[in-house]
């Protein structure tokens, strides 16, 4: 290693965002206002009244870009699975937010395989549909816990099923 | 009142500028509401890594200027992702962007995203799901414990080392007190 690749330079900048916040740059923490604090916890509760509207309508984009990406052309393949990734991802999220256990389960799941997918291999197919299957009755049903024990050997079966596959 | 008189100081909002860029409209929304209900008196939201490197060259090109203070950034999007908006920034030539404050939202909890999220010069981790909370304390810790940025031939960013911490192995540092060059920023 080279003199000049050890140099380390440590730059110390003013604190400009404690100053813009009203206060002086020796003051200790300060905080947010507890009760604007709450107000926005408030906000994204009232917003649960959007969860199925928007979990439908992730979940019909969802379907579309699984059935595109079932009879994609090699060209297409990547951009397909990056497709389903995304909408997989954003029902999760949703899901977390508002803690709809067994969709965002199954969304994470699907999230984690469409980077695995294989679309020649049947086993493959047969996962994402399972997973597209399970998202879209926790919806029909509004399941808000992990679903039960037959949620949990369907969690399982799943599971075994990439791991056998992979 | 300052911390002489014993009396936490509560933060005023109204004059920051926040960037939040996340590829999800309901999810960008929520954070965008949350930050209004803070008090947050100006609040961008950019649909992608890509829109937000437009929104930053705008806004942050002039020193002078309206210049947008934090940016708020989702990891996983399209069009320009978490990772390499972060590079962009830390990247850049200009003091107004390559020192912005930056959090980064991850659903994974694991600590291998926080680290990889701190080698690319995030200032603070925002773990999904969102809450409230959540996003008041990751913003108050990028106010109250801003950290040096440390310039290495790999790394430009806040310094990674939280805390410091007596270390009773191996010295691996090869770093000498005559290597280093500290520059202060004065008001």
């Amino acid at each position: 290693m080279s003199d000049s690749d050890k140099k380390v330079e440590v730059f110390h900048r003013v604190n400009k965002l404690k100053l813009k916040a009203g206060a002086h740059l020796h003051d200790g923490p300060g905080y947010i206002d507890p009760h604007a604090i709450e107000r926005a916890q408030t906000v994204v509760q009232k917003r649960e009244n959007l969860y199925r509207n928007e979990v439908e309508d992730n979940l019909k984009r969802l379907s579309k870009a699984w059935e595109k990406l079932k009879s994609a052309d090699a060209s297409k393949i990547e951009e397909g699975k990056e497709e389903l990734y995304h909408y997989a991802n954003h029902i999760k999220d949703l899901a977390a937010t508002y803690k709809y256990e067994l969709m965002k389960d199954f969304g994470q799941s699907l999230r984690s395989f469409c980077e695995k997918i294989d679309t020649d291999k049947k086993e493959h197919l047969a996962i994402v549909q399972a997973h597209i299957d399970v998202m879209t009755v926790a919806y029909k049903q509004n399941i808000k816990d992990s679903g039960g024990e037959q949620a949990e050997e369907l969690k399982a079966m799943v599971n075994k099923a990439i791991e056998k596959y992979m | 009142m300052s911390e002489s008189g014993n009396k936490r100081k509560s933060y005023s909002l109204a004059s920051f500028r926040i960037l939040v860029v996340e590829d999800y409209p309901f999810m960008a929304d929520l954070l965008a509401s949350m930050a209004r209900e803070f008090g947050v008196g100006h609040i961008l939201v950019a649909n992608s890594g890509n829109e937000a490197k437009e929104m930053i060259m705008m806004f942050n090109s002039d020193p002078r200027g309206n210049n947008i203070d934090l940016v708020i950034t989702d990891w996983l999007m399209p069009d320009g992702d978490g990772k390499e908006l972060l590079q962009w920034i830390r990247d850049s030539k200009k003091d107004m962007i390559k020192f912005l404050p930056v959090i980064l939202c991850s659903a994974y909890t694991s600590e291998s995203v926080v680290i990889t999220g701190r080698d690319f010069g995030a200032n603070e981790v925002l773990v999904k799901p969102l809450s409230a909370k959540k996003l008041a304390d990751r913003i108050l810790h990028v106010i109250d414990h801003p950290r040096p940025f440390i310039k290495t031939e790999f790394f430009f960013g806040p310094d990674r080392r939280r805390r410091e911490e007596e270390y009773k192995g191996e010295e691996r540092r090869v770093t000498q007190s005559d290597d280093i060059k500290e520059y202060n920023e004065r008001l």
